[in-house]
């Protein structure tokens, strides 16, 4: 299926988790916040998050900034 | 006689900081400038902002900054309606570098001045408050609304000097003074400084603390003015603290006239 994540369409299997997600991207998840279709998605929530066919999710950290 | 500015603390709510600069981590040349900036400039506090994870970088601030050392404190810069603050802000609360409740609000208003929106503003900071946040609002230097941020909750106001990354230090310095006067709460100056003598005046007038990106970032050697600005702060500070003398329109000798010979 195909999701978007961060503005860019992405192919994955389907029903992936935002914990798969996160896995996929190998990203450090003490230091990443997810959105999907703008609303949070809280940590203790990532395991059981299906994702679903268009979904749109953010995958969020910290940048440089004033 | 206090010879120094130990054991003067910045309290912003319940946290306590014995440096009462904080800078940015924008705009840096490189992050290992960066790094180094921030540690010989003492700060405690860290700003940063929230953003999409970029899938091309090769390295990230975290490789520079560690969240144990210094605590880091959210922005919502690029922010123009008080919902996408909140909603940015609420995303921190996923991210464990995150450490404190701490937050920096700042709802735009205009893109040329980068102005805060003071309804968007109050609006958002009454919600962030109301949800346990630390709120630090950047904000007009209005003695008004400093006022309304403080009976809101926020344990801290933060008024511009000047426009965001002008450098025209102080604009009004009286209106930093009279917000000092009408609130209880430590008074931050955020945006705007130039160069270690705006900093320093800042302090002078009364400032608990200042927020600085531009200003050491975009330096020529901005590890030279991190050091800078940490010696300005703490000399403004202690001037502050020490009493200045006030300021007469005609001279007075400092040399006794008595026993003058010729």
């Amino acid at each position: 299926m195909k999701i978007n994540i961060n503005g860019e369409i992405l192919e994955v299997k389907n029903d992936i988790t935002v914990t798969g997600l996160i896995a996929f991207f190998k990203l450090n998840v003490k230091s990443t916040a997810v959105a999907v279709n703008k609303e949070i998605v809280p940590r203790s929530g990532y395991a059981k998050f299906t994702l679903k066919e268009s979904d749109k999710v953010d995958l969020v950290t910290i940048a440089p900034g004033g | 006689m206090n010879k120094n500015t130990d054991g003067d603390m910045l309290k912003i709510g319940k946290y306590t900081f014995k440096s009462r600069l904080i800078i940015g981590t924008g705009k840096y040349p490189n992050f290992a400038t960066m790094k180094e900036s921030a540690e010989v400039s003492g700060t405690e506090i860290i700003t940063v902002a929230v953003r999409r994870i970029d899938f091309n970088a090769k390295e990230n601030l975290l490789s520079y900054i560690n969240p144990d050392k210094f605590t880091l404190l959210p922005n919502t810069a690029g922010c123009y309606t008080a919902e996408d603050a909140v909603n940015t802000l609420r995303l921190t609360r996923e991210i464990d570098v995150f450490k404190t409740d701490l937050v920096k609000l700042e709802v735009i208003g205009d893109s040329k001045t980068l102005y805060p929106d003071n309804e968007e503003l109050i609006k958002a900071a009454k919600i962030l408050v109301k949800e346990g946040f630390t709120v630090m609002p950047y904000m007009m230097d209005d003695p008004v609304l400093a006022k309304k941020l403080e009976d809101i909750g926020c344990p801290v106001v933060m008024p511009l000097a000047s426009p965001i990354g002008s450098g025209l230090g102080i604009r009004n310095p009286y209106n930093i003074k009279i917000i000092k006067e009408t609130v209880s709460v430590p008074v931050i100056v955020d945006a705007g400084v130039g160069t270690a003598s705006d900093a320093c005046k800042a302090m002078e007038l009364g400032a608990d603390g200042i927020l600085i990106n531009t200003a050491i970032a975009g330096a020529g050697n901005p590890v030279g003015m991190a050091v800078a600005m940490k010696n300005a702060v703490e000399a403004g500070r202690l001037a502050y603290l020490s009493g200045r003398i006030p300021m007469k329109l005609y001279a007075q000798a400092s040399t006794q006239m008595e026993g003058i010979v010729f």
